[in-house]
């Protein structure tokens, strides 16, 4: 699976009772209110085990965490950083 | 009055206690529940909780001395999990407390004596904010009636919870920006929120769009008149340096229910009687319940015991038995008629 079926995969299953209807790759999770700030950490705890990436505090800002196509951004840089 | 179904009407997850009315729930063929499959694969909890606490340890002693005034800023509630947090911090890190508590106009005579009793045995400081009555009925009476937050509130509070909790993280980030004050603690179980976000440096984008969600849920002379308890929006620009970080140490601290209850009365801190099973403080919690698990099927608090029988903070017997017996009618015909319903 690719990096944005498994990230839209989890947050359909952990925050949007399965129902992936509404959520597109720039809809905001915290606009939106799929996700609060307690929330994003848990997808910060899902993206460390799933994609071995460590994310620093500094890095929790809706411009890597808030919506599908920033998280996808956000995790390819990590990956390709770490490499 | 609509009856609750009780563990033998539903499929429970054979591990934690889930229900199959939980939204998005599967099970495998053993019965477990993909929440419990899931955090068979986090590996070394109790090596992450020394974590935390040589992180917390090392963040006050970075913080101590940069107060103007006080070192943190706690939303007391009066219940037994912010009275053990209050304890902590004054007893092993003497910090400099201000206790914040919203009176919602249903905490229980009990959780007021047990804050003053705390408060004057711990040496700190209270403060209480009581909005007008008829502000908070109009709140309260809405939410119980209808769920306005997204999707994703009901999965871990009633509507009615999320509406409270809400004006509180609001009110109290507000009060630690305008009075300086560089910690913010709750009392949250090691249930109710994962140990990475225990602490955490509030970051002022987010709060800000976390805040316009919640209250963009509003409509009306309520959203106006709840405006004074909010964030003003341009404190996210001006005093984004001073926002503060948040610590809720029962995450990585031992938590036993009874222990902890024991420990708190040598600070004359009392159980109170006279509220519900999943509460210490509050006298809307069985009808908020009530309505969440009328309109939904589950319990409200289902997650966080959950979440505390998976750590083996309690037994599983005993989270069905917090979590599947009937809600007291009397507290919850008691509070609906208090809201004029």
């Amino acid at each position: 699976m690719e990096i944005k079926e498994k990230i839209k995969a989890f947050i359909v299953e952990n925050f949007l009772f399965g129902e992936a209807e509404g959520l597109g790759d720039e809809t905001s999770f915290l606009e939106e209110g799929i996700i609060d700030s307690t929330g994003i950490l848990e997808v910060v705890d899902y993206l460390e085990e799933e994609f071995s990436i460590s994310v620093d505090d500094e890095e929790l800002i809706p411009e890597n965490l808030d919506s599908i196509k920033n998280l996808e951004a956000y995790i390819t840089r990590k990956i390709q950083n770490a490499a | 009055m609509t009856r609750i179904k009780n563990e033998n009407e539903l499929t429970l997850c054979t591990q934690c206690i889930l229900p199959d009315t939980f939204p998005g729930i599967k099970f495998n063929e053993q019965g477990i529940c993909k929440y419990c499959l899931q955090d068979d694969k986090k590996a070394d909890k109790p090596k992450r909780k020394n974590e935390y606490k040589l992180k917390l340890d090392t963040l006050i002693r970075d913080t101590r001395d940069s107060a103007s005034v006080y070192d943190v800023l706690m939303a007391y509630s009066g219940g037994k999990d912010s009275s053990y947090t209050l304890k902590i911090l004054k007893e092993r890190y003497n910090l400099k407390i201000l206790a914040l508590t919203f009176d919602n106009h249903f905490v229980s005579p009990s959780a007021i004596e047990n804050i003053n009793n705390v408060t004057d045995a711990l040496g700190i400081d209270s403060i209480i904010i009581r909005p007008p009555k008829n502000l908070v009925t109009e709140l309260f009476a809405l939410t119980s009636k209808q769920d306005i937050f997204s999707k994703a509130t009901l999965l871990r509070a009633s509507s009615v919870c999320t509406s409270c909790i809400g004006l509180v993280k609001s009110l109290v980030l507000k009060t630690a920006i305008e009075m300086s004050v560089p910690l913010v603690a709750y009392g949250w179980s090691p249930g109710q929120a994962p140990i990475q976000s225990a602490i955490m440096k509030t970051n002022p984008s987010m709060m800000l769009q976390g805040q316009r969600a919640l209250f963009n849920s509003y409509t009306g002379t309520l959203k106006d008149r709840l405006k004074q308890y909010v964030v003003p929006e341009h404190y996210f620009e001006l005093y984004k340096d001073r926002f503060p970080t948040n610590i809720h140490p029962l995450a990585f601290f031992d938590y036993n229910e009874e222990s902890i209850k024991k420990e708190l009365v040598s600070i004359g801190w009392g159980n109170p009687k006279d509220t519900d099973t999943n509460s210490s403080n509050c006298l809307l919690n069985a009808y908020a319940n009530y309505c969440h698990i009328d309109r939904h099927g589950f319990h409200p608090y289902v997650w966080e015991i959950a979440n505390m029988v998976r750590q083996g903070i309690i037994e599983r017997d005993e989270g069905i038995k917090k979590i599947y017996t009937e809600q007291d009618p009397k507290m919850v015909i008691y509070a609906r008629e208090r809201l004029g319903l």
